[in-house]
């Protein structure tokens, strides 16, 4: 066992269907191990460059105007298509079932909230920003221009990793309450055209409570960390040409997704069992 | 003077090359899938069999563990938020009826549309890109070789097909989510969740999710095409054609959707 040679002539390390097999099975753990740990080293340094780096406000603002600016749009047609789909499916149901929609807006809005609005922008970020951010610095680790960051001494963390972290933090708040503004404005019209409910009765704020602001914040504060750290994760693991930038950003947008909604259950299932726990 | 002048022009040119840019991809869409159904007709028939296993093998088997795990999160967290009004009005019956006709008709059907155009769409673009920068594309079309009948249409007829079978998939995982869900966190027996679901969700709402995701499918497959193959300039090129197809894929879901859910009411 001290060469190569006698590594492959060992009869015990032939790849039989059995082996092949175990390792077929095996793979995939050991990868999303790597991931999962390649990501929260990602995250601790991060936070690590935060604390002891320099604040680059040029660059923050450029992230903001980037990920928020350039994001209204599409978070109001994307939004703006919800809020309209849940109040007519709702509304239609309500309208079968009880006939009295006086609850629907309250109702409406509570669910927007705790759930949709957060959850429903994070994952259009993580398809608009995620894809973005893993482009981006794929094409600069392919085009080596990380390689020379680290020649010239700045941390591609610290340069690259940390201004894209804290304004995606504060532009996923930012538009997650923009994106409960889009898709209530969009369903109480949707409300008075299609079920003739006044505007007056839709908008009712005699729902929502602290417990319900508390989980969309959290929500959003939540995924405004994952997307940026898990793309930028992606970004900095390219390797091997064109072929490898398209495969970060589709493993950026498929982990950053996952992670909203892997992020979606634990804090809705926290969040449930606080409930209980106080009341 | 002139400087004063070109500072005048620039809204004008920036919102010009904004119309051009959308006149650009609305005509690349309409005329890709003008070759698609061209494609399509019987006398064209031209399907490479071997292929469309592969692509349907890469499309579906390849996305299976993603959407399950997805599907099973998403009735979890539908069980939750409904848990906690059924609570408030004692009404457990309901809940099966709560959770299964959101996933059935709109959540299950959206998220693993977001799902597939995320893994599938978004690696479709980035292959067909990667072959259009390195002039692989010009090379088929050199040798006499259809592109969008050798490279679009399998990967079409796949993701069609894959899309309906993954949404039946996740349908169904999402369900056996909610009910253990239901049954640890809530408390509520699984048989009740079961029985709720039998007996208040509609065989309508399982056609209007399945419809859909059929609809889905083709959006993602076309859009992800025309856009992997519209790819101009090198790697940075790949990155930003990628972001543009789900981008695109994800408004062209939430906007059939709407119009799904308007057209069938």
């Amino acid at each position: 066992m001290d060469s190569g040679s006698t590594k492959t002539e060992d009869p015990r390390r032939e790849p039989t269907t059995f082996r092949e097999f175990l390792a077929s099975l095996g793979r995939p753990f050991v990868e999303i191990g790597d991931t999962v740990r390649g990501i929260f080293a990602v995250f601790g340094l991060t936070l690590y460059y935060m604390v002891r780096g320099r604040t680059r406000w040029k660059a923050i603002f450029e992230q903001l105007h980037e990920v928020g600016n350039r994001s209204v749009i599409f978070i109001a047609v994307t939004l703006g298509f919800l809020g309209m789909i849940l109040i007519y499916q709702s509304g239609y149901q309500a309208q079968q079932i009880t006939g009295d929609l006086q609850m629907l807006g309250g109702l409406f809005l509570q669910l927007l909230l705790r759930e949709f609005a957060p959850t429903i922008t994070a994952m259009m970020l993580a398809t608009r920003v995620a894809t973005g951010m893993a482009a981006q610095i794929g094409s600069m680790v392919v085009t080596e221009q990380v390689d020379a960051l680290e020649m010239s001494a700045a941390q591609p963390i610290d340069y690259l990793v940390v201004p894209r972290f804290i304004a995606t933090t504060i532009m996923t708040v930012v538009l997650s309450i923009f994106a409960v503004l889009v898709a209530y404005t969009a369903g109480a019209i949707t409300a008075q055209l299609s079920f003739g409910l006044n505007v007056r009765t839709f908008v009712d704020m005699s729902f929502i409570g602290w417990f319900d602001v508390w989980m969309g914040l959290t929500k959003a504060v939540a995924y405004g960390m994952a997307i940026p750290i898990i793309a930028c994760h992606a970004g900095l693991n390219v390797f091997g040409g064109s072929a490898g930038v398209g495969r970060a950003t589709t493993a950026a947008v498929v982990n950053a997704s996952l992670a909203v909604v892997i992020l979606d259950f634990i804090i809705s299932g926290a969040g449930y069992v606080i409930l209980h726990l106080v009341s | 003077m002139h400087r004063l002048v070109s500072r005048l022009q620039l809204p004008f040119s920036i919102l010009g090359e904004k119309a051009l840019k959308w006149a650009n991809i609305t005509g690349g869409l309409i005329l890709l899938t003008w070759q698609i159904m061209l494609n399509l007709l019987p006398w064209n028939w031209n399907f490479d069999g071997p292929e469309i296993w592969r692509s349907m093998y890469r499309v579906g088997v390849q996305s299976f563990p993603i959407v399950v795990v997805t599907a099973v999160l998403v009735g979890a967290i539908m069980v939750i938020q409904s848990g906690l009004y059924i609570e408030q009005y004692q009404a457990h019956g309901l809940l099966g009826w709560g959770a299964g006709y959101a996933i059935l008709r709109e959540v299950g059907p959206i998220l693993i549309g977001l799902m597939f155009s995320g893994r599938v769409g978004a690696n479709n673009t980035a292959e067909l890109g990667t072959m259009k920068v390195t002039d692989q594309i010009d090379a088929l079309r050199a040798l006499a070789i259809d592109p969008v009948a050798y490279l679009v249409m399998p990967r079409f007829l796949a993701m069609i097909v894959m899309m309906f079978l993954l949404v039946v998939v996740g349908n169904f995982t999402a369900l056996i989510g909610g009910a253990v869900t239901s049954q640890v966190l809530l408390g509520v027996d699984m048989m009740l969740f079961y029985q709720s679901v039998v007996t208040y969700v509609l065989l309508d709402d399982l056609w209007h999710g399945l419809i859909k995701s059929v609809m889905f499918g083709f959006a993602i497959a076309v859009i992800s095409c025309y856009f992997g193959l519209a790819t101009r300039g090198g790697a940075v090129g790949v990155g930003r054609a990628v972001n543009a197809s789900v981008v695109g894929s994800a408004i062209a879901i939430f906007a059939i959707d709407y119009f799904v859910a308007f057209g069938t009411l």
